[in-house]
């Protein structure tokens, strides 16, 4: 008989107490992997449309942390561009904005702003119809996402902010948000939003060398934070890095925030839950503890039998919240208001993280009945009824 | 004066008060126990034979006094259970095996702090200690399907588990009726013959204490009586 063996019998006697205590920790775990699934997919989404471009330094209005509550004179792009070092500047306005479905009910989507020169428009795949052409008033190209939630397809009308679009083509990008959006010419996007002039920020790539790519991006991040504006005052621009942008920008910090709050609260149900089913455990088996340390096992093998029960019901309870959470994130790109901003899946290292803290969780729980029982005299423990 | 040296198991004026009164449950016992020797304690109820028992096979300290095996005292072992493991084996009245595990298992819980490591050996091992207590076609049965019997003869193949030096029962036939009594005793008997162990045995009934070699007779934690041998300190 092996040791493990003889802890999954422990824990096979009383399988109901067994089955409902890896049930509700997988729960709490569950919840815990889909939240920071979702949090970690957010953060790989937002740096991943501006990485897989190239894209160096992303130029927000300095203070605002989120792309779509910046404001810049669009003429600052051109004086971007001519910076030295800079190769190419890509300028949009982000917002979120209500389409109507064909319901008549009305989703929030993400409407991008690009002029017909945007490079995002290379790495599109034009799945029907074609791309925006300048001149293009009142038409948009759907992602395959939103044009799916929407039922609707080329040719159909868009009421976008209670203005009718034309669907001239529909699109799959690498990147969720963008397959989850809809793209509007630049000045459309200012007009709709009564933005006329103005950017939400730009993009840019540097001309790098092999030697100092770092010190290149570095040169010119500095040039663009020193200008200013038409009366010499400072044009107040923050040139980040992926990287910085990526955490910094409110809406990652804020589903961070929320998907750590979830799982703390998470971890202590999960600990309170183990402690539970760990005393309980600790305490009918009384006796036979006593035996055990009467045949000689020390008070070490004991605290080893009890933690190693409750990090198997640990591993067994987060593999059933993984499973779970990864049919949660699946179900929820299911409904129209959040299939545009969540993907679906979950990377294997949030797994992995998942399955370390639920360990975790296991021998928190555990730790103060493991002591107990190990504290427990052989003499009295034998006498115990 | 005494050898200690002499003894297996010695205990030297044992004294032990239990928190919850002011009576001694031992008062300077001594008692000596040589290799192979069958020993009976015998005594009224709350007389301390079964305090002396877990003082014995080191469950338990005393308040005052020393127990020495093979002349070194256990206060001076470093690691208690492993001496418990390796040089005592234990069988109780109520047999106290784990109702989850079966006989063959149950058999080698005390192995795991062994000398046998490999799982291949502990199952062997197992299976020749319930063939000699006449149990290996139960070796797959847990204790809820075994008769009382039956299970004291897993708990003594449990307690040779690690091929002790030393068997302490307490009241091993209690819990047993006459037939399983006799046949349970015939099996420890012939165990401490034939295998040279010492047994030493707590119990009421004054026909399994004419089975030992000696009888000591205890009375208000103190020993009154020590008869058919000459080793007898008390």
């Amino acid at each position: 008989m092996y040791f493990a063996s003889f802890m999954v019998k422990n824990l096979t006697r009383r399988p109901i107490r067994t089955a409902l205590t890896v049930l509700g920790l997988a729960v709490a775990v569950g919840s815990m992997i889909a939240l920071l699934g979702i949090s970690d997919n957010v953060e790989r989404s937002v740096g991943e449309a501006f990485e897989r471009r190239g894209v160096d330094l992303v130029v927000l209005k300095t203070g605002v942390p989120n792309q779509l509550d910046s404001e810049l004179d669009e003429n600052l792009v051109d004086r971007v561009k001519s910076l030295d070092g800079v190769e190419d500047v890509d300028v949009a306005l982000v917002s979120l904005i209500d389409v109507k479905m064909k319901s008549g009910n009305s989703i929030s989507a993400m409407c991008l702003g690009w002029p017909s020169s945007n490079f995002g428009y290379h790495d599109l795949d034009i799945v029907a119809g074609r791309a925006l052409h300048d001149g293009d008033r009142q038409k948009t190209m759907l992602g395959a996402k939103l044009a799916d939630t929407l039922n609707m397809g080329v040719g159909d009308t868009l009421e976008v902010s209670g203005e009718p679009f034309e669907i001239v083509g529909l699109y799959k990008s690498f990147n969720v948000y963008e397959t989850g959006a809809l793209i509007i010419l630049m000045e459309e996007a200012q007009r709709l939003s009564g933005r006329k002039g103005k950017v939400t920020g730009f993009s840019l790539r540097v001309h790098k060398s092999i030697e100092h790519p770092d010190a290149d991006v570095e040169a010119v991040r500095r040039k663009i934070e020193a200008l200013t504006d038409e009366n010499g005052k400072p044009a107040r621009l923050s040139a980040q890095t992926i990287q910085e942008y990526v955490k910094t920008a409110s809406h990652v910090l804020l589903v961070r925030a929320m998907a750590w709050m979830v799982s703390i609260i998470a971890i202590i149900i999960g600990v309170i839950s183990m402690l539970d089913t760990m005393i309980m455990s600790v305490l009918e088996r009384t006796q036979e503890i006593g035996i055990l340390r009467a045949v000689g096992w020390p008070r070490s093998r004991v605290v080893k039998m009890v933690l190693i029960e409750a990090v198997m019901l640990g591993l067994a309870a987060a593999a059933l919240g993984s499973v779970g959470a990864i049919a949660l994130t699946y179900i929820l790109t299911l409904f129209p208001k959040v299939s545009g901003f969540i993907e679906s899946g979950i990377a294997p290292i949030v797994i992995a993280k998942g399955f370390g803290l639920t360990v975790l969780i296991g021998l928190a729980g555990a730790a103060y009945p493991a002591i107990r029982a190990a504290r427990l005299l052989p003499t009295e423990a034998i006498r115990h009824d | 004066m005494t050898d200690r040296r002499e003894y297996l198991l010695f205990a030297e004026r044992l004294v032990k008060t239990y928190p919850d009164g002011d009576v001694h449950a031992l008062n300077g016992v001594s008692l000596g126990v040589r290799e192979a020797e069958h020993v009976a304690i015998t005594g009224p109820s709350g007389c301390g034979k079964s305090t002396l028992l877990n003082l014995l096979g080191a469950l338990d300290r005393p308040d005052q006094g020393e127990v020495y095996f093979r002349g070194e005292p256990l206060s001076r072992v470093k690691n208690i259970d492993h001496f418990r493991a390796r040089q005592i084996g234990f069988i109780f009245q109520s047999f106290f095996l784990l109702p989850s595990l079966t006989a063959r298992e149950n058999v080698q819980v005390p192995m795991f702090e062994g000398p046998i490591v490999s799982v291949r050996q502990r199952a062997k091992r197992a299976d020749e200690l319930l063939e000699l207590v006449g149990m290996s076609k139960r070796a797959n049965h847990r204790p809820t399907r075994l008769s009382v019997g039956e299970r004291q003869r897993v708990a003594i193949a449990r307690a040779l588990a690690n091929d002790p030096a030393l068997l302490l029962a307490d009241e091993p036939t209690g819990n047993l009726d006459s037939d399983n009594a006799n046949s349970v005793l015939d099996l420890l008997t012939s165990f401490q013959r034939d295998r040279g162990l010492a047994l030493l045995v707590v119990t009421h009934a004054a026909d399994i204490a004419d089975r030992a070699d000696r009888i000591v007779r205890m009375k208000d934690g103190k020993v009154v009586e020590d008869v058919k041998a000459s080793v007898g300190v008390g």
